[in-house]
């Protein structure tokens, strides 16, 4: 035993040399002009098969073998992936960061390259402690193991000894809630208790740094809660966390700083609000942006639907309303030509907040004398469910008609709305124009979506304007038994 | 090589856990379960006797399954764990991309797991020769230290070779043809002396045909393999893992992107 612990001290001396981060105080991670870049698919292939080809390469260039390595030159290849650009981060020991970023913003790679899986391009990553590190749902895990095996084999691999699991497998049990499967093969674990004892293991074996991508999402709620004390807790005690996350409440919860990475690059970092508002805007104007492209594409197919049934008459007329597909039809004597969504500043949009005041602007044609003219206005959640609608009849309001001989003419209505106060989600406009009978002119049914954001996470369909008020003393009651609970309310 | 030197130590806890695990799972399922892993030698030990000693009559050796007995375990062990470290990264899947494992574990547990299999057979083995009237002699007392030594190149060529099968797989393709040929190219299925001189550095070039013909010495002829012999051996060995630890260094640090 004498002799297995110098080679014991032997290898930790090495090991320190080796260490990535030696020279960084404990707990800290550094990177600096950190980039990585990766193939992409469908040249990947090439890396495993041309064998010949660097053995070729290395005799007429000297070129090294090995697919791995992408030169530096090649920056403007496509088929060259640059996860992260040049990326810089300082984390010192106890910080709790957050990474945020849309998909493919290159935050696995980031945490991959912090673990030491992943090894950069260009750049230095130095890390100093134990970490320990959930990339993926029960990765590490042998399926055909049973959860005490892996426990012992992943306390191993994170470098406890025997001994030390030993100690704390009770624990690490009871935390995931495994008591009753702690012998059956991990293969036959749902996709929680994966997480749960790997959450479980990895905050049981005194990591310097833990390092969370995603995982913690399939938790139920009573293990998210049990989750956040511990984080909590670790925090308290001067460990670092980082962590990949899109649920971006938690960031503002947990985190002392957040990064927002775009592309590969760090589009913002600091104090976890501002940082987080700031993506969610980025976020809004992408979709603001996709929006219009759906609409235009409704667009289109609506003008090109025309040109057909102008051909073949009012044939569509037949459709029946109220499915859910997005549908045209009336015999269109009053055809509606242009519908916009606009803000208070008569922008046109398709993306409001849900203080925003919204006018809907209705272009029309009037190709033939009509006595009698109605227009009605609908929003239509996503799923089905009719959130709002009213015409002109309803209101009781007269649409104006020109004089007989002034057709065909065209005309214009808007309809304001002070408040939109609809509820987070995507939302379609429906707009008619029929007569006062009913007999549809031209009736525009989820031609035409819109989203709703809100900053309130009040759940429904419905927030009423609210307020909430208690009294401000509390009276006794009559239990004689009960001691007064009043002292500090209401102070 | 210090460094995967030490990381093996480092690991080594991980390391015996995985090879326990890999022998009580091979054969988790079956019925005769460990079981298994006498009979698979001793149906091939079986069908080689009957095509050479009946069908073919080579007769040039007395004893001829015990012969063949002798040479095939070690070939069984280098052959199987070879092939098995030389696949054993490119398919670690999740261990290997998303979880902070020592990658150079993987063929190392091959190795180990098919040199246990080996040492329980080797009981097997010493019955065979009692029932077949050859009495061991104290030369096996050598036997640890050959089996060390091709152990060490063993284990050279499986990490080159796990580490190179990521980026080219055609390697274990090629491995299955290799060790075919490698296989009638070692003295297991006839003596070295029936190898016409002209040949016979097909032999002393072959380390494993080296090693092949120090176990039939040290278990049939209680002959002790000279110094020469084991030096040459032991450089060879330590050259193998050089090299092996070399290459797999090289290739480390892209596995994760590649899998």
């Amino acid at each position: 035993m004498r002799i297995a612990h110098y080679i014991d001290q032997f290898v930790n001396s090495y090991f320190q040399g080796l260490g990535r981060g030696s020279d960084i105080e404990r707990g800290s991670v550094s990177l600096q002009n950190v980039s990585k870049r990766f193939r992409k698919a469908g040249s990947v292939k090439k890396s495993y098969t041309t064998m010949k080809s660097d053995i070729l390469a290395k005799f007429t260039s000297g070129h090294t073998p090995g697919g791995h390595h992408v030169e530096p030159s090649v920056d403007g290849d496509a088929r060259i992936l640059h996860a992260l650009k040049d990326v810089s981060i300082e984390i010192p020991p106890g910080a709790s960061l957050g990474l945020v970023g849309r998909n493919g913003s290159g935050k696995s790679t980031l945490l991959k390259l912090i673990a030491g899986i992943y090894q950069p391009d260009e750049g230095r990553v130095q890390v100093n402690g134990r970490i320990s590190a959930l990339i993926e749902l029960g990765a590490g895990f042998h399926p055909d193991f049973t959860g005490r095996e892996n426990v012992y084999l992943g306390g191993i691999m994170y470098g406890l000894s025997r001994a030390e699991i030993d100690e704390r497998f009770d624990d690490i049990i009871r935390y995931a809630e495994l008591e009753d499967f702690i012998d059956d093969p991990v293969r036959t674990y749902s996709s929680g208790m994966y997480m749960r004892l790997g959450f479980s293991l990895a905050i049981h074996t005194d990591p310097d740094i833990l390092l969370i991508d995603e995982v913690l999402a399939v938790g139920d709620a009573a293990f998210i809660h049990r989750c956040q004390e511990t984080i909590s807790d670790f925090k308290r005690r001067g460990k670092t966390l980082i962590f990949v996350t899109h649920d971006l409440p938690s960031v503002v919860r947990w985190c002392d700083e957040a990064i927002w990475l775009e592309k590969g690059v760090v589009r913002d970092r600091g104090e976890p609000k501002p940082v987080i508002d700031a993506y969610l805007q980025r976020i809004e104007e992408g979709e603001q942006a996709a929006l219009d492209v759906r609409n235009q594409e409704y667009e289109l197919e609506r003008e090109q639907n025309d040109s057909e049934s102008s051909a073949d008459g009012a044939a569509d007329e037949a459709l029946s309303p109220g499915s859910l597909e997005q549908k045209r039809w009336g015999n269109r004597h009053v055809e509606i030509t242009n519908v916009k969504m606009l803000s208070n500043s008569g922008e046109a949009k398709w993306l409001f907040h849900d203080e925003d005041s919204v006018v809907i602007e209705v272009h029309f044609e009037l190709h033939k004398v009509v006595r009698d003219l109605a227009f009605g206005v609908g929003i239509i959640r996503s799923d089905g469910l009719e959130v709002h609608g009213i015409n002109t009849l309803i209101d009781d309001i007269d649409v104006p008609l020109p004089e007989d001989d002034a057709f065909p003419a065209r005309g214009c209505f808007r309809y304001s709305i002070d408040r939109l106060l609809l509820r987070e989600g995507s939302y379609f406009l429906d707009v008619a124009a029929h007569r006062e009978d009913g007999l549809p002119y031209d009736y525009h049914h989820r031609q035409y979506s819109f989203s709703v954001r809100s900053s309130v996470g009040a759940t429904g369909v419905f927030l009423p304007e609210h307020k909430w008020s208690f009294a401000t003393e509390y009276a006794a009651c009559d239990v004689p038994s009960k001691k007064r609970l009043t002292q500090n309310v209401g102070e | 090589m210090l460094r995967n030197l030490c990381e093996l130590w480092r690991f080594r806890a991980l390391l015996a856990a995985l090879v326990g695990r890999h022998l009580r799972a091979r054969y988790r399922g079956s019925l005769l379960g460990f079981v298994w892993s006498f009979v698979n030698p001793l149906c091939l030990i079986a069908v080689y006797a009957l095509v050479f000693k009946y069908y073919i009559r080579f007769d040039s050796v007395e004893n001829y399954t015990l012969f063949l007995f002798t040479g095939l375990l070690p070939w069984i062990w280098f052959s199987t764990a070879l092939l098995e470290a030389c696949g054993s990264i490119s398919s670690g899947g999740s261990l290997i991309t998303k979880a902070m494992f020592p990658p150079h574990i993987l063929p190392v547990v091959s190795v180990l797991t098919n040199l246990a299999n080996f040492i329980f057979a080797i009981p097997l083995l010493l019955i065979f020769m009692l029932l077949s009237g050859v009495l061991p002699t104290s030369s096996l007392l050598l036997l640890p230290l050959v089996m060390f030594i091709e152990l060490v190149f063993l284990l050279g060529i499986s990490l080159a070779l796990s580490a190179l099968n990521v980026h080219y797989r055609d390697i274990q393709h090629i491995l299955g043809n290799v060790i075919t040929l490698w296989f009638f190219l070692c003295p297991i299925l006839y003596p070295i002396e029936n190898v016409p001189e002209a040949f016979r550095f097909t032999m002393i070039f072959n380390p494993v045909a080296v090693f092949t013909e120090m176990y039939q010495g040290l278990f049939l002829e209680g002959v002790v393999p000279s110094f020469v012999t084991l030096l040459v051996s032991s450089i060879v060995a330590i050259l193998s893992f050089a090299i092996g630890c070399r290459v797999f260094n090289r290739y480390r640090e892209s596995f994760a992107e590649l899998i």
